[in-house]
């Protein structure tokens, strides 16, 4: 139990970019009606910005 | 003033003591009606939110306003200001400071434990849970918040859990976590990301930001001296004392803390004089 909880918490950032930005920024694009470019649906585009933005923090141990 | 300072230090202690004592012990309806709509209210945005009741943008600045009040009734209940021990109310201080935090995702116990720390040794660098927001300025003030929460970031609340000997009262701290993240996981994945965005991730978030600097970096501004009369002080806010939510006469709290937050302004200006002789820091208002 220990161990798990110490690696959600490790893994912090990256379980946040993926389980609240992506499914967030691909609402934020539906509610402005933008339509992403090459074709890419709102939550690919949210996965991969999430994705970005979560490593970034991991990596930096921040997210500023 | 200068009648007071050829008292001695028991005189002046004495004169103290009975000024807070007039101040002491009286039930603040104020604190506890004020965590119950508080939380009322931030729980009745959800339904009416989702159900497109009210629009989303106005939910977020009531949620806002609720997040930032949800603190101060708790902080009530950790000095044992509505009910000491054993009294018949006993069970109201503790559930006004259970339920009052819940929208800061901030457990009882922990905000107990480490405030009560942070009362012992105030603007101590390595003891007081609160000194990492001492900053150099407002603007200082308000960026070492948001550092503070940054993921890389040690936690002072934990360290000082540990330090006086109640690491398991950090598995509260941990089951908070779990349930609220877990519960903007799921609200987001289902379709309401920007309502858990807007109702609770960003306004905690901003309550934070405006709890700290209010409760914790105005009041010890600069935090470098330790001691009864000089580590806080009274200042003056541009919001006034209820914009900074009665951390004006914040000193009056540090020396006196069960007395109830609504009476500090009074027991402020009768004490004055009192706090001058001491060498308080009480020169701003």
């Amino acid at each position: 139990m220990a161990i798990a909880l110490r690696t959600l918490f490790r893994f912090g950032p990256l379980i946040f970019a993926f389980g609240f930005l992506a499914p967030l920024i691909a609402q934020i694009i539906e509610a402005l009606e933008v339509t992403p470019p090459f074709g890419l649906a709102p939550l690919t585009v949210g996965l991969v910005l999430a994705g970005v933005l979560g490593l970034a923090a991991q990596l930096r141990g921040r997210w500023v | 003033m200068s009648e007071l300072a050829s008292k001695s230090h028991a005189e002046l202690m004495r004169i103290e003591r009975d000024i807070a004592r007039r101040h002491i012990g009286k039930f603040p309806w104020l604190a506890v009606t004020w965590a119950l709509t508080n939380l009322t209210v931030w729980l009745s945005l959800w339904p009416l939110v989702l159900m497109g009741i009210i629009p989303l943008w106005i939910g977020f600045i009531i949620a806002t306003l609720n997040v930032m009040l949800s603190y101060l009734p708790s902080h009530e209940a950790q000095h044992d200001i509505i009910a000491l021990p054993g009294a018949r109310l006993r069970w109201l201080n503790e559930l006004v400071g259970h339920l009052s935090t819940i929208p800061l995702v901030l457990p009882y116990r922990v905000a107990k434990l480490t405030h009560l720390e942070h009362h012992k040794h105030a603007n101590d660098p390595a003891l007081d849970p609160d000194h990492g927001t001492s900053a150099r300025g407002p603007l200082h003030a308000i960026w070492k918040s948001i550092l503070n929460r940054q993921p890389g970031n040690k936690n002072a609340y934990g360290d000082t859990l540990v330090r006086i000997g109640r690491p398991d009262v950090a598995l509260d701290f941990i089951a908070y976590e779990l349930i609220f993240y877990g519960t903007l996981f799921t609200l987001a994945w289902t379709g309401f990301a920007l309502e858990a965005a807007l109702l609770w991730w960003l306004p905690r978030h901003i309550a934070l930001t405006y709890i700290q600097y209010y409760l914790s970096w105005a009041p010890h501004h600069p935090a470098t001296e330790q001691g009864r009369y000089r580590n806080t002080r009274s200042f003056r806010s541009i919001l006034g004392n209820i914009g900074s939510m009665g951390m004006q006469y914040h000193v009056i709290h540090h020396l006196h803390p069960r007395i109830p937050l609504y009476r500090t302004p009074k027991a402020y200006w009768e004490m004055k004089p009192v706090l001058e002789a001491r060498g308080a820091r009480v020169d701003e208002l």
